[in-house]
């Protein structure tokens, strides 16, 4: 047949951005930047906890934002307005980030001054999921109003989390979210996830936030 | 946008086995497409020309093998078609599930010379 051979390849189509991620993350290793992928469905509240978390970080770790909101800055002047360092990412109307687009964010940011870098992907459960960005851990907000099957309904992303955070506990009282059966729906797509409660509106849960953050960031540090 | 997106990681994943193995020329790519990957083969169809549009794979023909998504219930064991049934077990009800195949999309093969 002219020539032609047949090559069995069996890698994923994602593998080449896997590969640039992995280089990515081990070059923050070796600058001691934590990078952390932030997620959710619009309006979670990405914006509003990433305010509060610099508010109680108090000044204890240099943070630094990047903001991939499709077509405005007003989540960037939001974030300036708490006194972190911030920049607008623009994705071009793509529905997520990559690797590569990660690694221009976070030179366009500069992070020789930055510990704590942090990417405000763009909403949506589906293929944030499947791009690994280089981040040193994944964190997806759910907010009480979206309901608590949302983890049956968007395996994957909940499986690439390492902690979900279940944001508006102020609304509760109006909405049929069950707490206990989100946490054992997301144990089921995630057993190791950390589930951790917050209200962005009230301050209640920051604190354990916070102290995860923290941690993780001391961890990465280390040599 | 998000075929889109996919393809363009696809065509940059293909881009480095040609790199690699040192190709000239790719005929054809055969790619699979699980049920639960949350990836429609028909956009992925119909954005394809636009994807590859200009870059080295212009000519390359697709071909898609869709696999089934395959479930294993962690309460009965039970083995099934998950995407058939709506994520929930057949006989007991149950989601909790096992994915045990048709959760990703794989670069089979790649004809070439
Ligand atoms: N009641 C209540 N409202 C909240 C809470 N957190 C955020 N909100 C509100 O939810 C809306 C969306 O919040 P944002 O922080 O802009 O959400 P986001 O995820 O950054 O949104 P996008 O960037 O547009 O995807 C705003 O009106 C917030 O005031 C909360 O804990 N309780
Ligand atoms: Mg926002
Ligand atoms: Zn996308
Ligand atoms: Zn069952």
């Amino acid at each position: 047949m002219n020539g032609f051979k047949v090559l069995q390849v069996k890698q994923s189509v994602f593998a080449d951005n896997d590969r640039r991620a992995e280089e990515l993350r081990q070059e923050l290793k070796k600058q001691r930047v934590f990078l952390l992928n932030l997620m959710s469905s619009p309006g979670a509240g990405k914006t509003t906890l990433l305010s509060r978390t610099i508010e109680a970080l108090d000044g204890k770790l240099k943070v630094g934002v990047m903001e991939a909101d499709i077509d405005s800055d007003v989540d960037a002047r939001t974030i300036e307005s708490f006194g972190a360092k911030v920049i607008q990412l623009h994705t071009g109307g793509m529905c997520h980030l990559d690797a590569d687009m990660t690694r221009q964010g976070l030179e366009a940011l500069g992070t020789g001054d930055v510990e704590l870098a942090v990417l405000e992907n763009v909403g949506n459960l589906v293929c944030p999921a499947e791009f690994d960005t280089g981040a040193v851990k994944n964190a997806m907000i759910l907010s009480v109003p979206e309901g608590d099957d949302k983890p049956l309904k968007y395996p994957l992303i909940f499986s690439v989390c390492d902690v979900v955070l279940i944001n508006k506990t102020d609304v509760l009282p109006y909405f049929d979210f069950d707490m206990e059966k989100c946490a054992a729906n997301i144990r089921m797509r995630n057993p190791k996830a950390k589930i951790i409660p917050v209200c962005a509106r009230t301050g209640e849960g920051i604190d354990a936030w916070v102290g995860w953050l923290c941690d993780e960031v001391t961890k990465w540090k280390k040599p | 946008m998000h075929e889109l997106g996919v393809l363009n990681a696809l065509v940059h994943t293909v881009e480095g086995i040609v790199r690699e193995e040192g190709l000239t020329e790719v005929e054809k790519i055969v790619i699979e497409v699980g049920e639960l990957s949350g990836i429609v083969p028909r956009y992925i169809e119909q954005c394809y020309p636009a994807a590859v549009y200009k870059t080295f794979m212009e000519k390359t023909a697709l071909e898609l093998v869709v696999v089934p998504g395959i479930v294993k219930c962690r309460e009965c064991g039970r083995v099934f078609n998950a995407a058939a049934n709506d994520l929930y077990c057949l006989d007991c009800g149950g989601q909790n599930l096992e994915i045990l195949e048709g959760n990703d999309m794989i670069v089979k093969e790649i004809v070439c010379r």
